[in-house]
């Protein structure tokens, strides 16, 4: 039955649904609350207390805002989806830094909407002071932001909240997740989250086990597990630690990241590909194709410009030093395993430059990864091919030209278009922020590793993110790893949902 | 008298600058600067101050202890003997102990897979660390308790007229 009266029920679906997302996010903050408790945390007990009531209330004032929508769910269209899964990360981010506020390890409400937006893209930068000092909660909790968003959090929020998602999958694609494991979007989000725990649950006991055996107390060892597999898995890059990956300094604790990094940057579609016995889709599959073969060729270049230079001596130091960190930098994950100002002061320019590529390319679509992504990289180079085939072929030749990605498909115009227009964004978003950066007297190669950085979701730095940096380039950054996760289409709706709204007032 | 006291006098500012000969503060590098010039100070014997965090983890005779002296942090290599003279290691309930560490940086240590490091030659405990006293704000407690109220009441509003109908 249609109770939907004006022309203003967008307004309410929208505050229906982002209030659902809202309360879920209340929901999880339980378990940095029982692990406050458990350790006597008293401080952050109360921080997250206060943050779950705060959520709670304002998760509940727009459902009830918006409870019309209850009766009138065939309303729902794709803008909503869109402006939800953006407006939603907006209040989120508020929401989500109170506890960094409260805690005293932040300057100010900038810098820790800054590292709560650094969590939820799984970029990695960070501006929270102090890290060795800070509470298992909050660690806990930056933890739980980096992996959650990882995996689609309106999409974790809407399904488990709600009964019915027939229209679900619109608020997928508006977060960038627009895959179908399943014909429903409820399998496929249980199904993307299945994975997840598996892996969560290997990943955890593999490095805990590890910490056991390179020095860690066993509760150490698991909160430390259970975060770097948080972070790999995501591709995060936060740490518990300020030395990130370097506190541990231990070859198998670097290994294991590696191998879940890689995994989280894959495609969910080819995760469950292969875990429902079709193993050839790795070897097929356009995206490992075109991860593979970049990571390779970037690697190579790397450790040949690095050897030129004699810092590192020996093949072991060569990988945990510079393969490392150029996979590091193409899955988008962020873990550093030498100081920030090490990229500046001993990689060089070409160093540098290859870093900046492969974090702009990033993982797969799909996938935990930011980056313009190996898919488009792929559709664009098999388009290249294609133009150049028919080229040099006949006239009266028609040919259709395809590329596997869990399927075979055409190469359609429509869909090269489509991921051309993706690319450019990204550039036009990395291209403002070296600008900001070299505008703020930071020189062009480190101003660009920052800016590629940030719009990759990567979160490896070259020294420029600090709290001391300028206002201005906190906020472009936000808004640039806000742009790049979402991958632009969500966030201009909610633009032009807002453009449309005033239009609408104006005219009345 | 007055020249035995002048004497005295004189022999004791000798000795206070011999023995604290070790400990200026010329001579105490930042943890940055190493990083900042890693090329020019690789390999030299360097002492650094910081405090001990996280906790030791040991590697056979020897172990590894991150010091944070404020500007970075970075590991100290040390026989397991001295890693055992650490009674309180930083994290978020205690101050740990300050370490004064004398070794020889590395820039990219061959041992340790092109780790930058330092391999103590002695530690010294400057100041024993301590446990930090939690004390939470009444006002955070009683804002605290009025949001989960306000929280509470809004729930029973949802349940009555959302989830009802």
């Amino acid at each position: 039955m249609n109770t939907f009266n004006g022309r203003f029920y967008s307004i309410f679906i929208i505050s229906y649904y982002t209030g659902y997302v809202v309360l879920g996010i209340a929901l999880l903050m339980v378990l940095p609350i029982l692990t406050a408790v458990g350790l006597q945390e008293w401080n952050p007990f109360w921080d997250f207390i206060i943050t779950m009531a705060i959520s709670i209330i304002l998760g509940l004032l727009l459902i009830i805002i918006g409870k019309q929508t209850r009766h009138n769910k065939s309303f729902v269209q794709w803008k909503h989806g869109f402006v939800v899964a953006s407006l939603s990360w907006i209040i989120l981010m508020f929401l989500c830094a109170i506890p960094y506020l409260l805690s005293g390890h932040v300057n100010s409400i900038l810098d820790a909407c800054f590292d709560v937006m650094s969590g939820f893209t799984t970029t990695g930068m960070v501006l929270t002071q102090d890290l060795d000092h800070i509470s298992l909660s909050l660690n806990l909790w930056r933890h739980m932001l980096t992996f959650i968003g990882g995996q689609g959090m309106i999409v974790l929020a809407l399904t488990f909240l709600l009964k019915e998602t027939g229209g679900a999958y619109i608020f997928y694609v508006g977060e960038a997740k627009d895959i179908d494991l399943v014909p429903n979007v409820k399998g496929t989000a249980r199904i993307i989250w299945k994975i997840s725990m598996v892996y969560l649950v290997i990943g955890t006991v593999a490095l805990w086990i590890d910490g056991l055996a390179i020095g860690l107390t066993p509760l150490s060892a698991f909160f430390n597990g259970l975060f770097i597999f948080a972070s790999s898995w995501s591709t995060g890059g936060f740490a518990p630690y300020t030395q990130n990956m370097m506190y541990y300094h231990s070859f198998s604790y670097e290994n294991l990241t590696i191998i879940f990094f890689i995994l989280g940057s894959l495609n969910f579609g080819l995760h469950y590909a292969i875990l429902s016995g079709n193993k050839k889709e790795l070897l097929k599959n356009i995206e490992t194709q075109s991860f593979f073969i970049s990571s390779f060729l970037a690697s190579i270049l790397a450790v040949m410009w690095l050897a030129r230079t004699g810092v590192y001596h020996d093949a072991i130091a060569m990988f945990r030093r510079v393969v490392y960190n150029v996979l590091s930098a193409h899955t988008t994950t962020g873990f550093g395993s030498v100081y920030a100002r090490q990229f500046a002061l001993e990689w060089g320019d070409f160093g540098i430059l290859i870093l900046v590529i492969v974090m702009l390319i990033g993982g797969s679509a799909c996938s935990t990864a930011g980056g313009f992504k190996g898919l488009r990289v792929g559709i664009i180079g098999n388009s290249i091919l294609a133009d150049v085939k028919r080229l040099l072929a006949s006239e009266r030749n028609v040919k259709v030209f395809r590329f596997h990605h869990i399927k075979d498909q055409i190469l359609s115009d429509g869909l090269v278009k489509a991921a051309a227009l993706i690319i450019i964004c990204y550039l036009i978003t990395f291209a403002i922020g070296t600008l900001i950066g070299t505008y703020y007297g930071y020189p062009l190669a480190s101003a660009a590793f920052e800016a590629a950085s940030i719009t990759g979701n990567v979160g490896l730095s070259i020294g420029i993110t600090a709290p001391g940096m300028p206002a201005v380039m906190k906020v472009y950054y936000i808004i640039a790893m806000y742009l790049g996760r979402l991958e632009f289409l969500s966030v201009f709706a909610l633009i032009g949902f807002i453009i449309g709204g005033i239009k609408k007032c104006w005219t009345k | 008298m007055l020249d035995k006291i002048i004497k005295l006098l004189m022999l004791t500012v000798s000795l206070l600058f011999c023995l604290n000969g070790s400990v200026f503060a010329a001579d105490v590098i930042e943890l940055n600067q190493l990083v900042e010039n890693a090329e020019a100070m690789d390999g030299q014997t360097v002492t650094v101050t910081g405090e001990a965090i996280g906790e030791a983890m040991e590697r056979g005779d020897h172990a590894w202890v991150n010091i944070n002296d404020g500007t970075n942090a970075m590991g100290i290599w040390m026989p397991l003997d001295d890693a055992e003279s650490i009674r309180v290691f930083g994290d978020y309930k205690h101050h740990g102990d300050q370490l004064q560490a004398t070794g020889v940086f590395n820039r990219a240590c061959a041992q340790h897979g092109g780790d930058v490091d330092i391999h103590s030659d002695s530690i010294t405990v400057v100041t024993a660390g301590y446990a930090a006293a939690e004390a939470v704000p009444t006002l955070k407690i009683i804002f605290g308790l009025v949001l989960v109220c306000l929280a509470s009441a809004l729930g029973m509003i949802y349940l009555n007229v959302i989830k009802k109908k």
